[in-house]
């Protein structure tokens, strides 16, 4: 054995070792502590309190009560739901929506000369300020600005040719359709890196096999981006749930008629800024929420790749073993 | 071979090579890049925020002005700067922005501006909070008409100004309009429902009424409008003052007879944005009646051409509301002297006969003479005879019962029916 590794084995030399890290450690350590934990330990405290009182979990009960978080007058007559449900819907309407257009484009864009231009221009929304995405939405929406409304009055459908923006169930469904562009530029580039990883074997395999397109999205593209989408589905999740800047640029600080379009953020931010005098309490007590929601999202994702969810293409294994077995 | 074999030191071996350990040095050099960009940044941030060293005197003020009421505003400030030597800059921001950033201003002991106009629960609740400098002394009752500081009174103190304000009559209609199609000024309930019926027959109008539309407090002033009218300034004044609920009976009734039948009746158009949209559909006839505060006399080609008339009918002692502009001097000021100067020139005549003059305002403070409005603020202000000046509800609550009022009035407009949860929920709110 060497001189480095009884160096690394040697009481003395671990604690140089030790103090050398901490000191490329403990800034971080530092800075995280002061600037995350910090604040989050002291939000957690406020939440408990109303003023200077101790009240347990009283902010969350009065939280939850209150009809601007879960309104049961929704269920039976529609929008406005509460907060709560309105960050549901986002999550169960807006994540597959954005997710597959996401797929579909880069599957599409695969084989198409001057695709990273096109995918520079999906990308922009990306990279737009979530406040002027906000902004835009709602000009597009409004009547008789809006040319949302005046397509479907084109198209004969009055229905719809109203003012988006002044109803309760077209504002809402109207921001969480509008919103998937911005957001598809995010599923369409990762997917797009994720089918590079795929070996083009497979491909070759299966189409010499008689597979069908189908057959192989199927049975290799869509297995193998299983980590892909895993990464899309927690990283559209937070998103989702942390919804704020383009509610508050579409609508106002109540959400929009009704409070129609409210989401979990915008309640605390009215907590905090708009109360007067402010509710830091409640707002913290919200924020707690979201933290929790959040904690249990990325943790779902830490865990599966920590434990290492790597794909299963036993379809295309199966495939390039027949092909050799052919050969 | 490795890399470290053949760059080791010589008798050392292959396995004992240890490659130089600069530590010191590199922490050394991490500690001094701190040192200096820190001391760097600070300088900057210091010498950045210092005042101009001129010597000039200069005040800021934010206000929430933009467009041809920023044009209508600034000739104040340059009356201003002539009569005192105090230049000034002036900018442009929404008070909802500055509702949110000003409090995190005032904890970090900062001030975006010397002067700032805000709503007067925002100045009476940060007052109580010690962000607000007092300004008794510098202003007072005596130069203004009766109950103008009543708002930002607060302990005996005066912790703001009330600049000009507006008031919001009634339902504003082009004259031209009505003589070309025969129709008249409602004077009773009845007139008023027949001259809606009236108008939607007539081609070329979607609806009556244009319901302005934007963070939602155009169908604030009309609600407060049908409240002051038919439930009396007593009942604006109570709801004002939280001593009445909005589930109360005569506040539903007031609702469900009033406001409510002209929605379902589709006598109202959809909100549509209060300012340049509503105001051009309304002018061109789209929409024929626009309930809008008086600073519509600014925002149109030909005011001479403008009539208005209050909601006919009603109880014996019926309100108007009037919603001046209000300013304060944040504890935190760069120029608070300068400031308080300021102050007392928006509380005197002389800055609002200046301002008056422009249109679309009506003066707070004593000494403005009726000739320096213009004929259509005169007629305005012939509207206010016999009637209680009120405060805007809204405004004078404040907080996020504010915001729940607008959103549940939006609410009511898209679909009538709703009128128990919308009366509900602002109770909630108050």
């Amino acid at each position: 054995m060497g001189a480095p590794n009884r160096a690394r084995s040697g009481p003395a030399l671990s604690f140089r070792r030790l103090a050398e890290r901490s000191t490329f450690f403990m800034p971080a350590a530092i800075l995280l502590l002061l600037l995350v934990f910090y604040p989050i330990a002291t939000t957690i405290i406020l939440s408990f309190f109303s003023g200077s009182s101790f009240v347990g979990l009283g902010n969350y009960g009065a939280i939850l009560q209150d009809p601007a978080t879960l309104n049961p007058n929704g269920l039976s007559g529609g929008p406005p739901y509460g907060t709560l449900v309105n960050n549901l819907l986002w999550i169960v309407i807006h994540l597959p929506l954005s997710l597959f257009t996401g797929l579909v484009l880069a599957v599409l864009l695969q084989r198409v000369r001057g695709a990273s231009i096109i995918k520079s221009f999906i990308f922009l929304g990306m990279v737009t300020p979530l406040i002027v995405i906000g902004v835009l939405l709602g000009f597009t929406i409004e009547a008789p600005v809006g040319f949302v409304p005046a397509f479907f009055g084109s198209i004969g459908l009055p229905s719809l040719d109203v003012n988006w923006i002044a109803h309760p169930t077209t504002l809402l469904f109207g921001l969480i359709l509008g919103s998937v562009w911005s957001w598809t530029g995010f599923s369409t580039i990762i997917y797009s890196a994720g089918l590079t990883t795929i070996p083009k074997d497979y491909f070759e395999a299966a189409r010499v096999d008689g597979a069908s397109e189908w057959h192989i999205f199927t049975r290799i593209t869509w297995p193998l981006l299983r980590p892909v989408t895993l990464v899309i589905v927690t990283m559209s999740l937070l998103w989702e749930l942390k919804l704020f800047d383009i509610i508050l640029g579409a609508t106002n600080a109540g959400g929009g008629v009704g409070g129609a379009a409210d989401v979990l953020a915008l309640q605390m931010y009215r907590y905090a800024f708009v109360a007067l005098p402010p509710e830091a309490n409640k707002a913290a007590a919200v924020a707690c929420m979201l933290l929790l929601f959040t904690t249990l999202v990325a943790g779902f994702l830490f865990r599966r790749l920590l434990t290492g969810d790597a794909p299963k293409p036993r379809a295309a294994r199966r495939l390039a073993t027949s092909t050799r077995a052919g050969e | 071979m490795s890399s470290s074999t053949q760059s080791g030191t010589e008798g050392a071996g292959t396995g004992g090579y240890r490659p130089p350990r600069p530590l010191i040095k590199l922490i050394i050099a991490i500690v001094a890049v701190l040192v200096v960009s820190n001391v760097v940044t600070g300088l900057a941030v210091y010498y950045a925020s210092l005042p101009p060293v001129s010597g000039a005197k200069v005040v800021t003020v934010v206000g929430p002005w933009a467009g041809n009421e920023k044009d209508a505003f600034l000739p104040v400030m340059d009356q201003f700067a002539r009569t005192t030597g105090i230049s000034y800059t002036f900018t442009t921001t929404r008070q909802e922005d500055l509702q949110t950033s000003l409090p995190n201003q005032f904890a970090a002991g900062q001030s975006p501006a010397d002067l700032i106009f805000m709503p007067s629960a925002f100045i009476k609740t940060y007052a109580g909070q010690g962000y607000v400098t007092s300004l008794t002394g510098t202003i007072g009752p005596s130069t203004y008409k009766p109950g103008a500081l009543d708002q930002v009174t607060a302990n005996s103190a005066i912790w703001g100004g009330a600049y000009t304000g507006k008031v919001k009559p009634g339902f504003w209609y082009r004259v031209s309009f009505f003589q070309a199609h025969g129709l008249t000024p409602p004077t009773t309930w009845s007139q008023f429902t027949t001259l809606l019926a009236n108008l939607k027959v007539i081609a070329g109008v979607k609806n009556p009424i244009i319901s302005g539309d934007g963070v939602g407090w155009p169908l604030s002033d009309v609600t407060e409008h049908f409240i002051a009218t038919y439930g009396g300034a007593s009942m604006h004044q109570a709801l004002t003052a939280k001593t009445l609920k909005w589930t109360d009976t005569s506040v539903h009734d007031l609702f469900a007879t009033y406001l409510v039948p002209t929605l379902q009746a589709g006598d109202w158009s959809e909100p549509i944005t209060w300012d340049s949209p509503g105001v051009n559909l309304f002018w061109n006839g789209t929409y024929p009646l626009y309930f809008m505060g008086s600073w519509i006399t600014g925002m149109v080609s030909d005011p001479s051409d403008l009539g208005v008339f209050s909601l006919p009918g009603g109880v014996a002692n019926q309100g108007i509301v009037f919603a001046a502009d209000y300013f304060f001097v944040p504890k935190f000021a760069a120029h608070p002297v300068e400031a308080k100067r300021l102050a007392a020139f928006f509380a005197s005549a002389a800055a609002q006969t200046t301002q008056v003059r422009q249109g679309g305002h009506i003066a707070t403070a004593a000494g403005v003479s009726i000739t320096a409005y213009p004929s259509v603020d005169a007629r305005v202000a012939g509207l206010l005879t016999g009637k209680t000046v009120l405060p805007d509800l809204d405004d004078t609550i404040g907080g996020t019962f504010q915001t729940t009022f607008w959103s549940q009035l939006q609410l009511l407009w898209s679909d009538p029916t709703k009128l128990d949860s919308v009366l509900s929920t602002i109770q909630a709110a108050t």
